[in-house]
């Protein structure tokens, strides 16, 4: 069932319940009742994003593969619409005075001081999806290079720097973490202009994709904190929703700091403080296992960030090279036969860049400008009831 | 290669065609005269026809030509290779040896387009030589281009600039809470003489060397390389840009978390900067930017403009996210003057915005700015109704010594004077909601002559504050246990309000009527407070005349007697009462002097009351009344003893 599907239904059901007037026993049935739903909701949606096992015969459409820009994408989807959701069941149709009230009087202020870290974690990977780009742009030269006819020497060096370029940047990126590596001083000269002045070094430690000393394991770090699950009798209140919005929020951005190149990365934290006993949260708890996993291979061997597509490049780029190293004048054209597979493959991760990166980075915004309007409404309903206690006093 | 099928002759139409026309080659070539282009030109024409054909390259003549001139060119670009000084460094004669050589070899190839590599041996190894060549020479622009960037860029000192600003800056630091004494200057609006794009164009590359880059930019797109000349060039100019905002600029990068939890001195300095930043970074600096781009890339639009986008998105992300952190923070009042600041240069560079991101690569960006511009606005707005809502909520449970004029009244009027500064941009923002202007007191207007400022938006909202300080004011002056000293405070305050106004721009936007009216409501005040003082106090010598001569001598001494008392209780307590105003000060004492000296002198001279039954003659009354409202604490016998 595709998101649209539940939106629609369900912002129906909304609109009807607004235009209700309930006793408090009726809403409160209606409460548990909507809370049982965003619950099933969550666990859908993200139970459609986790792979398909092995056992089962992949016989329909071939899903996106984890960790892809189109995987990420929906993930971003799942989101917008959890959060959609949840703002109709916390703010929609209900007296404010109810989001004052312990536990939400402090629950609700901790989720808003989360969503500022999401929103510079946000800007951060708006950064880095810059940084993936040029590694994609030095792709493609090494795939038009090679994909040129008739095949020679002067191809062959071409693609080779495009492909060391890339790698040395990817590493790079990953060893400083810091920000957008810079590869463009190609060669000794190059390097050599570039190095002389004074600069260079200062600038590199102050072109910040957020500010001095943010780090993006920090801003996870401090989003996970203080999440707590509701236990008794808040378990089945509106404690609940706010943490699982906030378990969601935490969850993406934490898979977008592992997959995309992100000012600081180093001690990225791989436990998820979510009980698993929790059934709305398996599925989310599966994918952070995996990712973790993942995540904790790349620390070891050293790689850009998870994102499917970098590990192809980084993959194919390596082959690649191997094969330019080798290679020698004349060419024996069957020898590049050989690498045709790797090339089309190196093609296809490009293309599939080129259409999803920009799209990633506009939706990354779209999400951003649904955290800040999210937590404007949340603002407003707080001020509203500042004014009406105060008017009480 | 499916193509060339179509170029290579089969038909012997054909082949007696390109064969006529080698044979008009040769002709044109014997030709004496020829210039080394025309030569050359036919020289390539040659080769082409011959590569046609097919065959002839192998046993021919001009194979043994296109090896020689690709030897030649060979020769060129490697004899730089070990060579560590830069080409565009030794001379000209070099640079276009050089490039001439790359032309050569690219004429080669291109000739050979068309010819089955796979059929022909001889132009297979040929095209391998050349494209290797062509790869060492890319090489060698790359590394030529990048040095020209870095050695040559030019930064312009920001002092240099001067713009048209809209005003010096508004300096309103005040915060609602503590206030004493006028602090806040209104600074005249300088005129605006309109900022045309273009006119602070300044050179971020020594013009010089800008016919270079360009013949870089051509060879490299001619030959293919034009991903590796954007990446190089993108990279160069994003490093200058950096280095010009961190370095030159001094400009900080904030995150949103930062900005949210700034105190507000450094966050109205640091809003001050990006004002300042946002009108040399959009205005001058991308826009000469944009202009070195077309320069250096003129021709090849999508490049251009890809690659503009490219260097500058990051600092365009910059300076947008900033303004999407102010506009998310809190709208305490105080704030209301930097976010209207921000609203208004952000407005002026709209256009150079759309201009700058005028193609798709940069919409989003650009569509984002449009919309900071109305969060902005939505913020300013929110900022101006907490005003009013810190107006009412304005509360303390002690009233304001010696009735003079209350912080509060004096934080709204210096708050509103600044806000006529702007009110173009007020106006606008107010335009399209709904202005309940039940407040307003604009009765008559059968007047013809009352100006149409009287009536906008911002002067509605102008005087729906000051009626919501009204209201607050008598408030307050419940607080006051004597009437009199509650009058005197109300008096003191609505002055206050209505000297700020005749005494600036905001007379306009409250208009005669308004004013008039209330100079009517503090001198009611004036009068209330002399009924609740005096009244009580004259009555002791009012002349009743019914009562018989004795018992009326006694009751005159006794009267008088007990009218001294009560001016000596009076005296105590209103000297300390302050009235700021001097003129008010003065008239107040005139009147009341009037009446209470009058009063007295009468009553003494009807009564003819002896002096030794007078403690004060009516000169000590007309001094004593002297000392009322300086806000002092001096004693009666000290008084006396002047």
């Amino acid at each position: 069932m595709p998101a649209t599907d539940y939106q629609g239904s369900f912002l129906g059901r909304i609109s009807i319940r607004r235009n209700q007037v309930m006793s408090m026993e009726g809403n409160h049935e209606q409460e548990l009742e909507d809370l049982e739903l965003f619950q099933k909701h969550v666990a859908d949606r993200f139970a459609e994003l986790a792979p398909p096992s092995p056992s089962q015969p992949s016989d329909d459409i071939p899903s996106d593969p984890i960790l892809s820009i189109a995987w990420i994408r929906k993930l971003l989807d799942v989101f917008l619409c959890c959060d959609a959701e949840f703002k109709a069941i916390l703010i929609m149709g209900r007296d404010p005075s109810q989001i004052s009230k312990p536990p939400l009087d402090r629950l609700i202020p901790e989720m808003l001081d989360r969503d500022v870290k999401a929103l510079d974690i946000c800007n951060a990977i708006t950064n880095g999806i810059e940084a993936v780009r040029h590694y994609q742009k030095l792709a493609e030269i090494a795939v038009s290079a090679l994909e040129q006819r008739p095949f020679g020497d002067g191809q062959v060096k071409r693609a080779r720097k495009a492909l060391t370029s890339l790698i040395t940047a990817m590493a790079c990126e990953d060893k400083d973490g810091a920000n957008y590596t810079r590869t463009w001083s190609f060669g000794r000269r190059g390097a050599a202009a570039a190095g002389n002045n004074k600069s260079t070094g200062q600038l590199r430690s102050l072109s910040w994709s957020v500010s001095k000393n943010w780090s993006a394991a920090k801003q996870i770090h401090a989003m996970s904190a203080n999440l707590v699950a509701p236990r008794g009798a808040e378990a089945s209140g509106l404690a609940l929703p706010v943490y699982i919005m906030s378990t969601i929020l935490l969850f993406v951005m934490w898979t977008m700091v592992a997959t995309i190149p992100c000012q600081e990365r180093s001690g990225l934290a791989t436990h998820f403080p979510v009980p698993k006993q929790l059934v709305w949260a398996q599925s989310i708890i599966g994918l952070h296992e995996k990712i973790a996993e993942e995540w904790k291979k790349k620390e070891k061997k050293g790689s850009a960030g998870l994102l499917e597509e970098m590990q192809k490049l980084d993959k194919l780029g390596q082959s690649l090279i191997e094969f330019t190293d080798s290679f020698q004048f004349p060419a024996e054209d069957e020898r590049a036969e050989e690498v045709s597979a790797h090339l089309a493959e190196l093609g296809e991760t490009c293309r599939r860049m080129e259409e999803g990166l920009v799209p990633l980075q506009v939706q990354i915004r779209e999400v951003f400008h649904r955290i800040v309007r999210s937590r404007a409404e949340f603002l407003d309903v707080l001020d509203l009831n500042g004014k009406s206690s105060a008017l009480a006093m | 290669m499916a193509g060339y099928q179509s170029v290579n002759p089969n038909h012997e139409g054909d082949q007696h065609l390109i064969a006529a026309a080698h044979h008009i080659l040769k002709l044109l070539g014997a030709i004496r005269n020829l210039s080394d282009d025309t030569r050359k030109l036919l020289a390539d024409l040659d080769i082409h026809l011959s590569i046609m054909t097919g065959n002839t390259i192998n046993n021919g003549g001009e194979a043994i030509e296109v090896e020689k001139r690709l030897k030649c060119a060979e020769r060129m670009v490697l004899r730089w290779q070990a060579n560590q000084s830069m080409i565009w460094d030794t001379g000209p004669g070099e640079v276009s040896e050089f490039l001439g050589a790359i032309d050569e070899v690219q004429t080669l190839i291109d000739s050979f387009s068309g010819v089955s590599v796979n059929e022909n041996g001889r132009v297979r190894e040929l095209l391998y030589r050349a494209n290797n060549i062509v790869q060492v020479a890319m090489l060698r622009l790359q590394e030529e281009l990048i040095h020209i960037l870095v050695h040559h860029k030019l930064y312009f000192e920001p002092e240099y600039v001067s713009f048209h600003s809209c005003r010096a800056d508004v300096i309103y630091d005040e915060s609602f809470v503590s206030l004493e004494d006028e602090s806040v200057e209104a600074s005249q609006r300088v005129s605006n003489t309109g900022s045309v794009s273009g006119e602070y164009i300044v050179d971020l590359i020594h013009p010089q060397v800008v016919p270079d880059l360009k013949a870089i930019a051509n060879a490299m797109i001619a030959a293919n390389y034009d991903q590796e000349f954007c990446a190089a060039f993108i990279g160069a100019r994003q490093d200058a840009l950096n280095e010009y905002f961190f370095v030159i600029l001094e400009l900080e990068k904030f995150s949103i978390d930062d900005v949210l939890k700034m105190k507000w001195s450094t966050l109205s300095s640091e809003i001050k900067k990006w004002n300042w930043a946002m009108k040399i970074i959009i205005r001058v600096y991308l826009a000469s930017e944009k202009q070195l781009c077309n320069k250096i890339l003129g021709g090849f639009d999508t490049v251009c403009s890809l690659c503009f986008v490219e260097i500058a998105k990051a600092t365009f992300l910059c300076l947008l996210n900033f303004g999407e952190a102010v506009a998310m923070g809190s709208t305490q009042p105080e704030k209301l003057f930097c976010l209207l600041d921000m609203y208004e240069v952000l407005d002026d560079l709209l256009l150079e915005i759309d201009s700058l991101l005028f193609e798709e690569a940069g919409s989003y960006i650009r569509i984002e700015f449009h919309e900071l511009l109305r969060k902005l606005g939505h913020s300013a707005r929110q900022a101006f109704q907490e005003l009013q809502k810190a107006i009412a909520a304005d509360s303390s449970m002690k009233p304001l010594p010696r009735g003079g004029i209350h912080p509060l009244t004096r934080y709204v009027m210096n708050y509103i004077k600044t806000l006529t500064i702007y009110d173009d941009t007020l106006n606008l923002l107010f335009e399209d909601q709904n202005t309940e202007d039940t407040h307003s007191i604009v009765e008559s207007e059968t007047e013809q002559d009352i100006s149409p400022i009287t009536f906008c938006p911002l002067a509605c909202h102008l005087r729906s504050i000051t009626s919501a300080l009204e209201c607050s004011l008598v408030v307050k002056s419940r607080l006051y246990r004597e009437d009199s000293l509650r009058h005197i405070f109300l008096m003191n305050n609505i002055h206050y309000v209505v000297q700020k106004i005749k005494g600036s721009d905001l007379r306009i936007f409250f208009g005669d009527e308004w004013i008039r009216k209330h100079i009517g409501k503090f001198q009611q005040h004036a009068t209330s407070y002399q009924r609740a003082t005096w009244c009580s106090v004259l009555s002791f010598l009012r002349d009743d005349g019914h009562c018989s001569n004795s018992v009326l001598k006694t009751s005159y001494k006794e009267r008088c007697r007990e009218f001294t008392n009560a001016f000596e209780d009076v005296y105590k307590i209103q000297i300390q009462w302050c009235i700021t105003d001097p003129q008010l000060k003065e008239d107040l004492r005139i009147s009341t002097s009037l009446k209470v000296i009058h009063a007295y002198r009468t009553f003494i001279g009807r009564n003819r009351i002896s002096d030794k039954h007078i403690k004060y003659t009516v000169d000590d009354l007309e001094k004593l009344l002297l000392d009322f409202f300086e806000g002092t604490w001096r004693t009666l016998r000290n008084s006396r003893r002047r």
